[in-house]
């Protein structure tokens, strides 16, 4: 995927307020991501530089965890659980009613960058199955009328 | 240390406290199957093979990550330990591709070897490989990644052995592999290629790359690899007598362990060449042709004898190698100066400043030479001179890489160019060429000024210290900084990291090759002898040596001024010693180094050189003059492996035996004197040199029948100073050394050190005309002038074409960009690359590898620079750039 250069500035001064630090490089990636919406690969060098640990590490904790994405992500990142308790609770059918209001599989990306749809093992709050997260907003008591209106709020504005 | 007992498999056992139950059970001959565990690595419990059973409770742990206790009770081998170990392997084999016929590991697989132990034959399991793509575009390795068992011994050894970082585990759970940055090829990623994750990789996903499918080899044999002087220990495996495949040995007390770097790895395919040379030839007209060894030897003794009495023993040179053996120097020098009665005698380590080293070892009164390089990383400070090991000498680089990256002690980098290290450096001094000794002297001054030097050990072991504080009255701290292009602050913050610290000094040929290259070791001495930092284990000189057998070519006397055991030929006693030894008469004269050898030849005055495994032609800075001088010769001699520019012009051409296939010993910068046995006999009819040698002695009438190896080794040791311990030796002798100052000796009796006083050297730019300067530096791929490496069919396909470093403004400046041809010339020659920008070199400077193009960068440089005061040194020369043709 290509993506526009990004301004190396902002990562600076997240770098500089993390200097030396040893135990700084979740942290550090959370801020980064919270300021691109996703890790920019060209930062992994300048991390590992002021973390003084080797790149190929940066990299291997950028992949590990789910949280942490190399690629630009939409707007909305949409996550349904796949719990056991959401899947007794027809979490199945949420996702696949999902799929196809947004028109996208697992792990993919609009084109206009608005949505991105995720499933996650589990979200924790089993007593509302079926659930899911839109950004940092939970909804449970799933139902497919109900995933239309939540979707709408954040359709675009045209 | 404090001991647990506790018990395994009903056995009583005794083990150090901290140490893993595996490793204890080892120490008793209990062998527990493991996979991603070795020795050299740190362990991770990965693999969960090494299961054993507490006796009491029933629990199942990893023994390789679980300490001893006191009192506990284990088994190894129970039949639920057993099921348990068959399912993981079954689990892993469900998971691996079934293509054991074409995989190189064949019987060498650790995870087939499993499967047989434990008695699985078909898993009963549905095959779930995860395909992946194989990767193969390098030359060096193979990476079929659908064959890793997430071992991790692989990124292990790239972080913790090699330190270089190039991989780490990406991604989770069944996607999980390691990977390169951006998950890119390992060609285009940091990986530099030494092939360590290759020798420990337990399963296929990491192969040695051949240009045919070679499969297991028939035959592995230990030896030395002969690529640089750090002497790594090897195991070569060979089919048909070719070699396939290289390995460390992984011994617990090689210099390497289980390291190598990519010439040690992956060069020796050099051997396969269809170079090589097979037989021995005599020019005939105009072309060599192949003659019996009976024909070509009575050709060369009749030759060297009539011309010894036609024109005199002075006449006659004997050019020997710093890449043969101890007892092929030995040999060497001695039928020089005994049956041709010559001291006309050197070797290629000439090149490497030994005027310097030797500047070093007088001052220190030859003590405090064996320094073993696993005391790195237990150095209270580390200073790097002039060197860039990381290249050079990989393993030394390796050492100091791990030393750095911990971050606890200091390691400073003296260097104009932002070498590899600098990233694991604490401080680096970018000062401008040839301002070495000015800026040690300055950092020394504000020691001294500060109180922050070991004033026991000053006064106990060294004299003449007031002296040097007086002498040090005469030098400016501005005049350094202005020298040294450093500004006041770095060379203060130099001397605040070192103060109160033993510090461990690596030179390089950045240090012992420059113009001050004596005045820079003077300078290095009295830091050292100020800080106290000789005599103990961790601290002192490392002396890089770029050839392998550089140190022992030197200590078999194969240089004009020395005889064996570096004993001063001017000396009467020392002669009167070897006479006696030798039975012969001495010539007093010193014979004619490297570089009077080809201006004596040149001017007519030399008749006949005989060259034993050296390349001058390609190697010594010239080559065309060189080329020209050696034609103007009556009688050229050269015993060889490879055909080569110097071959080409020889009247004899002797066909010699790589260190693989033949016997002998070498001794490394460590000091360390390390034997081997042949491990492929010899191609066709070439003959180890030291058998060469001694049919020569016998043909011109030599009385030293020597019969085997081991004679001319009992010889050096019953007669070398410092050589003693190399016949009794088993494979490792360190050299004796010599015991002048107090210091060195045990009883605490003899000389004091002395201080030397401090005198500025002139501040020199460039020359008029020619305003850059050019650093000439080795590429990692190559070694010396390249003769051998520019054969590995590997490293031809690999390595650049060298590149010439220029900086970022200096490319503006100059209109250059990457890729651009660009002229570069010197008073002495030119040469014509492609120019890359940089940022590891700053404006001013260039930087030009050896040993590529035909080692064309040695025609840049004067030939009067080898050794000897006065000489403009051969690490720094003046240049100008001009954009070339086509760009």
């Amino acid at each position: 995927m290509t993506h526009e250069a990004i301004d190396l500035g902002q990562v600076q001064s997240i770098l500089q307020r993390h200097q030396g630090e040893k135990w700084g490089l979740i942290p550090v990636l959370q801020e980064i991501q919270e300021v691109f919406g996703y890790i920019p690969p060209e930062t992994i060098v300048p991390v590992a530089d002021t973390l003084q640990i080797f790149p190929s590490q940066v990299q291997g904790v950028v992949t590990f965890y789910a949280g942490l994405s190399t690629e630009p992500k939409g707007r909305f990142v949409v996550r349904v659980c796949r719990g056991t308790a959401c899947h007794v609770k027809g979490g199945r059918s949420i996702l696949r009613f999902m799929k196809g209001e947004l028109g996208l599989e697992e792990g993919e990306t609009s084109p206009d960058y608005q949505f991105t749809l995720e499933t996650v093992a589990c979200l924790g709050a089993c007593f509302l199955a079926p659930t899911m997260m839109v950004n940092k907003t939970y909804y449970g008591r799933l139902s497919p009328p109900k995933v239309s209106t939540i979707l709408k709020q954040y359709e675009k504005e045209e | 240390m404090e001991h647990v007992s506790l018990r395994i498999n009903g056995v009583n056992v005794v083990a150090p406290a901290g140490t893993s139950i595996l490793s204890a059970a080892g120490e008793n001959g209990i062998r527990i199957p493991t996979l991603c565990h070795h020795p050299h690595l740190e362990p991770v419990g990965a693999c969960r093979l090494c299961i054993v059973e507490d006796e009491k409770s029933g629990r199942i742990m990893a023994s390789c990550v679980t300490p001893v206790a006191s009192g506990m009770a284990v088994q190894t081998d129970t039949p639920n330990l057993r099921r348990h170990r068959a399912n993981i392997v079954r689990l892993i084999m469900a998971n691996h591709p079934e293509s054991c016929i074409v995989c190189n590991k064949g019987n060498r697989c650790e995870l087939r070897n499993l499967a047989a132990d434990l008695g699985i034959g078909v898993t009963g399991l549905y095959s779930m490989p995860r395909y992946m793509r194989l990767e193969e575009a390098n030359p060096f390795i193979v990476r079929d990644l659908t064959k890793c068992i997430l071992c991790g011994k692989c990124i292990r050894a790239d972080h913790d052995l090699v330190a270089v970082g190039a991989i780490d585990y990406n991604r989770r759970g069944f996607e999980s592999r390691p990977a390169t940055v951006h998950a890119r090829p390992l060609e285009k990623s940091s990986c530099t290629f030494c092939g360590t994750c290759v020798s420990l990789c337990p399963t296929g996903a990491l192969m040695t790359k051949n240009r045919y499918y070679a499969g297991s080899p028939q035959r592995e044999a230990p030896t030395l690899c002969g690529f640089c002087g750090v002497g790594c220990s090897l195991v070569i495996g060979s089919t048909n007598g070719q070699v396939v495949e290289v390995n460390p040995s992984h011994g617990d007390q090689t210099v390497n362990r289980s390291t190598l770097c990519v010439r040690g790895h992956f060069a020796h395919d050099y051997l396969n060449a269809s170079e090589r040379l097979t037989s021995p030839l005599i020019r005939k007209g105009n072309g060599l042709e192949k003659v019996s060894w009976e024909e070509a030897m009575g050709l060369v003794a009749e030759k060297l004898l009539s011309i010894k009495a036609k024109d005199g023993p002075q006449s006659i040179a004997l050019l020997g190698s710093s890449k043969c053996t101890v007892e092929e120097n030995y040999l060497f020098q001695k039928i020089a100066r005994v049956v041709l009665a010559t001291n006309n005698v050197d070797n290629g380590g000439a090149l490497y400043g030994r005027a310097a080293w030797r500047r070093l070892e007088e001052r220190l009164e030859g003590g405090g030479r064996v320094k073993p390089l696993s005391d790195l990383e237990q150095a209270e400070a580390v200073v790097v001179l002039g060197a860039d090991p990381t290249q050079s000498v990989p393993v030394l680089g390796y050492h100091l890489r791990r030393a750095g990256r911990k971050r606890a002690i200091p390691l400073m980098v003296i260097d104009p160019r932002k070498t590899d290290l600098v990233a694991f450096s604490s401080l680096w001094l970018p000062l401008n060429p040839n301002s070495d000794s000015e800026l040690i002297h300055g950092i020394a001054h504000i020691l001294l000024k500060k109180g922050w030097y070991d004033r026991d050990f000053v006064k106990s072991f060294t004299e003449g210290i007031d002296e040097y504080r007086a002498s040090l009255s005469s030098l400016d701290l501005e005049r350094v900084c202005a020298v040294t292009g450093l500004d006041a602050e770095a060379i203060d913050e130099a001397a605040g990291l070192l103060a109160g610290k033993k510090i461990a000094f690596v030179l390089g040929h950045g240090a012992s090759t420059q113009r001050w290259g004596l005045q820079v070791m003077d300078a290095v001495v009295n830091l050292a002898l100020m800080t106290g930092s000789l005599g103990n284990k961790c601290s002192g000189f490392y002396m890089v040596a770029r050839e392998n057998n550089e140190a022992g070519a030197w200590d078999m006397g194969t240089v004009p001024d020395n005889l064996p055991g570096r004993q001063f030929l001017a000396d009467r006693t020392v002669r009167k010693h070897w006479e006696r030894a030798w039975r012969t008469v001495l010539s007093p004269d010193p014979g004619l180094k490297l570089d009077r050898m080809i201006t004596e030849a040149e001017k007519g005055n030399l008749k006949a050189l005989y060259v034993m495994g050296e390349n001058p032609v390609r190697a010594l800075p010239g080559s065309r003059r060189v080329g020209r001088a050696l034609k103007n010769l009556e009688f050229l001699v050269v015993q060889d492996v490879l055909e080569t520019e110097t071959t080409r012009l020889a009247h004899v051409v002797l066909p010699g035996a790589p260190s693989s296939e033949k016997a002998g010993s070498f001794t490394n910068m460590e000091g360390r004197i390390q034997s081997f046995e042949p491990a492929v006999p010899p191609a066709g009819e070439a003959k180890p040199d030291w058998e060469i040698l001694t049919l020569l002695g016998k043909k011109m009438g030599s009385k030293d029948p020597y019969r085997s190896i081991e004679h001319v080794r009992y010889e050096i040791s019953s007669l070398v100073p410092g050589y003693a311990d190399l016949a009794k030796s088993r494979g490792t002798a360190w050299v004796g050394e010599k015991g002048g100052a107090k210091l060195f000796t045990l009883g605490g009796e003899g000389s004091l050190l002395a201080f030397s006083p401090y005198a500025p050297v002139p501040f020199e730019g460039p020359d008029k005309g020619y305003p850059y300067q050019a650093i000439f530096g080795s590429p990692r791929c190559h070694l010396g002038s390249g003769t051998r490496t520019a054969h590995s069919a590997r490293m031809k396909e690999y390595a650049s074409e060298g590149e010439v470093e220029i900086s970022q403004e200096d490319g503006r400046l100059l209109g250059i960009e990457d890729g651009d041809t660009v002229m570069i010339a010197s008073v002495r020659g030119a040469l014509q690359r492609k120019a890359v920008l940089s940022t590891q070199i700053r404006s001013g400077l260039i930087y030009v590898p050896r040993a590529v193009s035909g080692n064309s960068a040695a025609s840049l440089i004067p030939l009067a620079t080898l050794g000897g005061a006065g000489d403009t040194g051969s690490n720094v020369v003046s240049v100008k750039i001009e954009k070339g043709p086509g760009s």
